[in-house]
């Protein structure tokens, strides 16, 4: 027998809006109705106020650490525009502006990082789970909530973000099995920023994409710009369409990079060249939606004026929210992990002891 | 690290964790001055913590009254960075502002340990407050050219009174002037024509010591240094000796030593054990990451180089010739090591820099170098500090022999299973004997105590040591 082409595959990479400014008219039709745009320029620009600032409160000692999401805003932002209110966003730490657009009051955000475990109690009609710091854990969460939606018929569906390095995560794979072999309605978004916190994605994988990474467990992937809104938000909306028609999953890799440090704790500066970050400044993704609007006459320097001033007392007001919180008491560290408190973690907090060697000695007699 | 909390007041800003798990950070710049009115956000300062460069923001709007800390400085987590207040003038210049910030809270926990010290430690130049972990070079090797530390406002009084500040003697923290040393030397030079050679501003000279302070009288002074006792030999009765060894070569060269360390060297010997279940832990992993088995010694070097760093008084050397202590800036550290000659003491040089796995990879090179007589001659001289690893071969405590001329050596006996206790709960844990000579002309006993409690909690707590 000759050898035959077992299979054969190719990755699409979506661009609409490219950072010289040149819009795909065929592509870009409709993906985004021109009335909504304003709104959309309004929370980016609030984003980014309230990015910049957290980062600022965590270095005069008024937060614990912080992740800054600049650079990185358009693929959750793309997903919360591609979904409806019953869906779910199943995020890591960079999806700020998509988790803002889908309903979480910014202040859970602030007081996760202040510290403050009832920043992850997500509001009763806000479908999305707290932020994940672990990397991977999230995205089987997300195809566990897709099979609850598909079981129940809800026709709801779940799109879950993780980085370039979660893929390399166990996790990753487990969920995504999972999901394409049950043609569970979940989309897999990797934010494919360049860097696992320092690692390069070229030491953290030998493929040339991160989006064909979903090949092996038959499932459409697609990469695109994720600095782009409009090539973010079709793919999403490809995405979320083929889960809704019971399709199974897709996997999207959003190119992006993020212009800030890794957290509060990192100085990127060690490890990124200078060169690389003043490149990706030049793809900034809100500049460029900035200066597309204003040429289509959409937006204007007057509405940006106004949109950094009631940004500023946004996010203003946000802080004195989130800080005028009184800290929780010592016992309350109990109360968030389990509906019903096993007996073991009930006499650990009503004795304040631990259930080591000792501590009960009238277990030892 | 918890998060510092801020006063209510807005009358300070205590420097928060600049990250994660972040102890301290050397003040690099300032971005604002004394009394200047700041916005909420502004940057204070830029700051280096051993992780990034960052600007220090102002938590709140207001006035800055005062900068604590100049450029250069190490600042820790928990200490003022400015104060606050109404006034656009001139900033507070009193001594009691510095003070303070040298004082609060955890100072007073250092003082109970004067207990434990001959005579009484009044004058603590050798004895850095718990909120100073690491002093600069300049302040480490004081010589005529140091900058002095001071804070802005205090070098604004030094100028007004036409003072160079760089020749006042700092009582405050970390020698740090203070309003009160400057106003006082100026008062000082202006009855006294100051002479044209003014001595260094950190050398305190016997003068300046109160009389009831019992360690002048153990510096080596002309009448001490070289002393040879002269003693007749004892008599030997060669019967029922099976062999006579000539006393010589190498074991010569270790008597010689030895002997004139005990003959000059005034030891006391302080001993205590480090609980090092955790770290034992963090040890396995080590080994198992780099795929090389690791013994505790690299990580007992690492908590000690911290330790020499908080206190400098340990790591130098006696001139006995010149009655001078000459404190060392780096680490070059001596390993006690056994070979088939004898015991010999390789450096380990700028071991402060090394990683664990460096520090390991150093000491097997050294100890090699040594058991195949390789070792050049450079590698055996110019040790400030030394370790000597007894626990390789067995036992707890020891009363080490001080590697003369330094002042202080470390022996680390055998780690061993024990009951332990910590916060009421009994477990078993893994206990590391140390046992610290110090040479007591140079080193207190409050000082030396110092030194081997930093390293036992260094080495108790993982975390900090490997941070």
């Amino acid at each position: 027998m000759p050898i035959t082409t077992a299979y054969e595959t190719r990755i699409d990479h979506v661009s609409i809006l490219d950072e010289d400014g040149v819009f795909d008219e065929t592509l870009g039709q409709g993906v985004i109705p021109e009335d909504q745009l304003s709104a959309i320029m309004e929370h980016l620009v609030f984003c980014r106020q309230l990015d910049e600032t957290a980062f600022k409160l965590q270095r005069s000692g008024r937060m614990g650490t912080y992740p800054q999401n600049t650079g990185q805003e358009m693929p959750s932002l793309a997903a919360a525009l591609a979904i409806d209110k019953a869906d779910w966003l199943v995020t890591c730490y960079r999806e700020n502006t998509g988790l803002f657009w889908h309903g979480l009051p910014p202040e859970c955000i602030l007081l996760h990082w202040m510290g403050d475990e009832r920043g992850n109690h997500i509001p009763a009609g806000v479908n999305a789970t707290p932020i994940a710091i672990p990397i991977g854990t999230q995205m089987l969460h997300a195809a566990g909530l897709a099979w609850a939606e598909k079981a129940k018929k809800t026709g709801a569906i779940a799109v879950t973000f993780f980085g370039d390095g979660a893929t390399s995560e166990g996790d990753f794979h487990e969920a995504a099995n999972f999901a394409a072999s049950l043609k569970l309605p979940v989309v897999f978004c990797c934010q494919n920023n360049g860097w696992a916190i320092s690692v390069p994605s070229s030491v953290q994988s030998a493929g040339e994409t991160f989006a064909q990474r979903g090949i092996s467990y038959g499932m459409p992937c697609v990469r695109a710009d994720g600095n782009d809104l409009f090539a973010m938000t079709k793919v999403m909306k490809d995405a979320v369409a083929r889960a809704r028609a019971g399709e199974g999953p897709t996997f999207i890799e959003a190119v992006t990079y993020r212009l800030r440090d890794h957290t509060t704790a990192d100085d990127a500066r060690r490890y990124r060249d200078a060169g690389e970050l003043e490149a990706w400044e030049a793809r900034d993704p809100l500049p460029r939606l900035q200066r597309w609007m204003e040429a289509k006459g959409l937006w204007d320097k007057s509405q940006h004026e106004k949109a950094l001033k009631s940004g500023e007392k946004r996010v203003a007001e946000i802080i004195s929210n989130a800080e005028g919180i009184a800290a929780p008491n010592r016992s309350e560290f109990f109360d968030h992990m389990y509906a019903d408190l096993p007996a073991s973690l009930k006499r650990q907090r009503d004795s304040k002891r631990t259930t080591s060697l000792g501590q009960f000695p009238e277990d030892l007699a | 690290m918890a998060q510092v909390k801020q006063p209510a007041d807005k009358s300070h800003f205590i420097l928060p964790d600049l990250g994660e798990g972040v102890h301290e950070a050397e003040l690099i710049k300032w971005r604002v001055s004394a009394g200047d009115q700041v916005a909420e956000h502004q940057t204070l300062a830029e700051m280096e913590t051993d992780k990034a460069l960052v600007e220090v923001p102002s938590p709140w709007a207001g006035v800055v009254t005062e900068l604590c800390g100049a450029e250069g400085d190490i600042i820790n987590v928990g200490s003022v960075l400015v104060r606050y207040g109404e006034s656009t003038g001139h900033p507070p210049a009193s001594p009691a502002s510095d003070q303070a910030q040298a004082t609060e809270s955890s100072a007073s926990e250092e003082r109970e340990d004067a207990g434990t010290v001959v005579g009484s430690m009044n004058n603590d130049g050798d004895a850095p407050s718990a909120l100073t972990r690491r002093r600069t070079e300049a302040e480490e090797v004081p010589t005529e050219q140091a900058r002095a530390l001071a804070t802005p406002a205090v070098r604004g009084i030094a100028k007004q009174l036409g003072v160079d500040i760089n020749r006042v003697l700092g009582t405050g923290r970390g020698g740090r002037v203070t309003a009160s040393d400057v106003e006082r030397f100026a008062q000082e030079s202006a009855t006294t024509e100051p002479p044209s050679n003014q001595p260094s501003r950190n050398r305190i000279t016997v003068a300046d010591i109160p009389e009831h302070t019992s360690a002048p009288s153990n510096l080596p002074t002309d009448a001490t240094a070289g002393r040879e006792p002269i003693l007749p030999p004892v008599p030997v009765d060669p019967s029922g000796t099976t062999e006579v060894i000539p006393f010589r070569g190498v074991r010569r060269k270790i008597a010689e030593a030895l002997d004139r360390s005990v003959k000059t060297a005034v030891h006391f010997t302080v001993v205590d054990e480090a609980d090092i279940t955790d770290l034992d832990r963090k040890r396995k992993e080590y080994s198992a990451i780099t795929g090389r088995k690791l013994s505790f010694l690299p990580f007992v070097i690492r908590a000690v180089a911290h330790g020499l760093r908080e206190h400098p008084a340990l790591n130098a050397v006696v001139d006995e010739a010149k009655s001078e202590i000459h404190r060392k800036g780096n680490l070059n550290l001596g390993i006690a090591v056994d070979s088939d000659a004898g015991l010999m003491v390789p450096v380990l040089h700028n071991a402060e820099k090394l990683a664990i796995v460096e520090a390991a990879e150093g000491v097997a090179r050294l100890a090699a170098g040594c058991r195949d007589r390789s070792i050049p001659r450079e590698e055996l001289t110019g040790s400030s500090f030394t370790i000597s690893n007894v626990g390789s071969y067995g036992g707890r405590f020891a009363t080490p022999v001080i590697n003369h001329p330094e002042v202080a050596i470390l022996a680390v006996g055998r780690g061993y299973e024990k009951v332990l206790a910590k916060d009421g709960r009994i477990y078993a844990g893994l206990s590391l004997p140390m046992s610290l000579s110090c040479d007591h002309r140079v080193v207190d006993g409050a000082e030396g105590a110092r030194f081997l409690n930093t390293v036992k909690r260094l080495l108790e707590d993982p975390t900090a040591l490997l941070g």
